[in-house]
């Protein structure tokens, strides 16, 4: 498939992966892109994922028509990527392979070899002619490994974002809701702790005139690309995306289910345009965590267990706050039986997030809804969505 | 004292100090001079934490 003139994609579709990253479901499967760059010299851009090795250098030879690579630029060392290097290196002894010193230490570590007789250590800013096309590469650390780099070609003003601006979903399925959902899942799931080192990438991607971005994953975006920029400034600067309200809940027997959705139904009738429930112990909980941070309220109702917060609630909330969950509203609703301490324990848990408001009518039930605390769930409404 | 680096979990040990980018063993913390970052990710001073 060709992107420009001279460059060729050469990635492939998974679609036997049962967990991406070993957490994240992926119903579509999952892309692993690689492109190539046909000129006076030819690159290589990424490998990927050891299972498809062999399909992927089908491809690379197929696309180099009987030509030699010259060199092979690794971006990312995570295995889903960096998992063909050792075969290239094998198939083809004149390359040279391009990455940043980080990597080569982490190859180093992952596959036994770092190639000191025939690699190039890519600095910020360095350069690599190919003919036509010069490959500049920028350093995006923590976006999302230290090592990563990515490299910008002059020529066709593409920019080779490694694992920035990607997706969930290989590319031989359509993905029904377009693009933003599952690049924002897969945004907060895997990037969302790094929102200052993606800011400091858009400001270098700023000074570049791009007319096309080639991730690692998910498709090549093209045409427009300030929608893709404006997206990933909201995101990474912890901005609303949506109006609207989150509720993530758990319930054991039903009680705090009905409160969750007995506020989405006061929320809606308020005139709230969206209101996301998610149930924590049932749904996708990376779905959940993308909703949190799309959305500018979050309500969490929760059940007492074992005079803490119930796991699955636990377990989200730390998903929130190690990815430095930020400026948003939150309400608490707790239930209990006999002693409620949930709410507390909420609270302890989100202590160190920065400018969260947490709204003044809380929630307690004790055990099922009663006349009190359904009053105090239409004052939560009418305080969210005034 | 340790300092770890809350982005990418780096640690600066005040006893080595960081003799790659001229910081002498013994460097205090607070003495770092200005412009340090974490030498695997790049996050600035304020993103470290001290080590318990």
């Amino acid at each position: 498939m060709e992107i420009t003139r001279d460059i060729r994609y050469i990635g492939v579709n998974d679609h036997q992966i049962d967990l991406f990253e070993g957490q994240y479901v992926v119903p579509r499967g999952m892309a692993y892109n690689s492109y190539l760059i046909l000129d006076e010299k030819i690159a290589v851009m990424d490998t990927v994922e050891e299972g498809f090795t062999h399909a992927w250098i089908e491809k690379l030879t197929v696309a180099l028509g009987g030509r030699q690579p010259d060199y092979l630029i690794v971006q990312h060392m995570e295995p889903d990527h960096s998992g063909s290097i050792g075969c290239f290196m094998h198939t083809y002894p004149r390359a040279t392979i391009v990455a940043s010193a980080k990597a080569f230490a982490m190859m180093k570590n992952f596959y036994g070899e770092e190639y000191e007789d025939r690699r190039i250590v890519a600095g910020e800013g360095d350069s690599l002619s190919l003919g036509r096309h010069t490959l500049t590469f920028l350093a995006a650390p923590m976006v999302h490994w230290p090592e990563v780099i990515v490299s910008y070609d002059a020529a066709d003003k593409v920019l080779f974002s490694a694992d920035a601006f990607g997706k969930f979903g290989a590319l031989d399925v359509e993905d029904p809701e377009g693009w933003a959902c599952e690049a924002r899942r897969y945004y907060f799931g895997i990037v969302g702790k790094y929102g200052a080192q993606v800011q400091a990438l858009l400001k270098k991607a700023a000074n570049l005139e791009i007319a096309a971005i080639c991730p690692t994953h998910g498709p090549v975006l093209r045409g427009d690309l300030s929608y893709y920029l404006n997206l990933y400034d909201v995101w990474s600067s912890y901005g609303v995306e949506s109006e609207g309200v989150c509720i993530a809940y758990t319930s054991v027997y039903g009680h705090t289910k009905a409160a969750a959705e007995l506020l989405a139904e006061k929320l809606s009738a308020r005139g709230c345009p969206k209101v996301a429930v998610t149930d924590l112990a049932r749904d996708d909980m990376p779905e959940a965590v993308e909703d949190a941070f799309r959305y500018g309220k979050l309500v969490l109702a929760t059940t007492t267990y074992n005079m803490d917060v119930f796991p699955p609630m636990r377990e989200f909330i730390k998903h929130l706050t190690e990815r430095n969950y930020q400026n948003r509203t939150v309400a608490l609703i707790e239930n209990g039986s006999w002693a409620p301490a949930a709410a507390k324990g909420m609270t302890a848990l989100l202590e160190g997030c920065k400018n969260l408001t947490f709204v003044e009518n809380s929630v307690r039930i004790l055990s099922a809804l009663n006349e009190e605390s359904t009053a105090r769930l239409e004052a939560l409404a009418a305080e969210l969505w005034p | 004292m340790k300092y770890v680096c809350s982005v990418c979990g780096w640690v600066y040990d005040e006893e080595a100090g960081a003799p790659e980018v001229n910081v002498a063993p013994g460097t205090k913390f607070e003495d770092l001079p200005e412009g340090f970052v974490c030498l695997l990710c790049g996050a600035e001073k304020e993103a470290f934490t001290k080590e318990d």
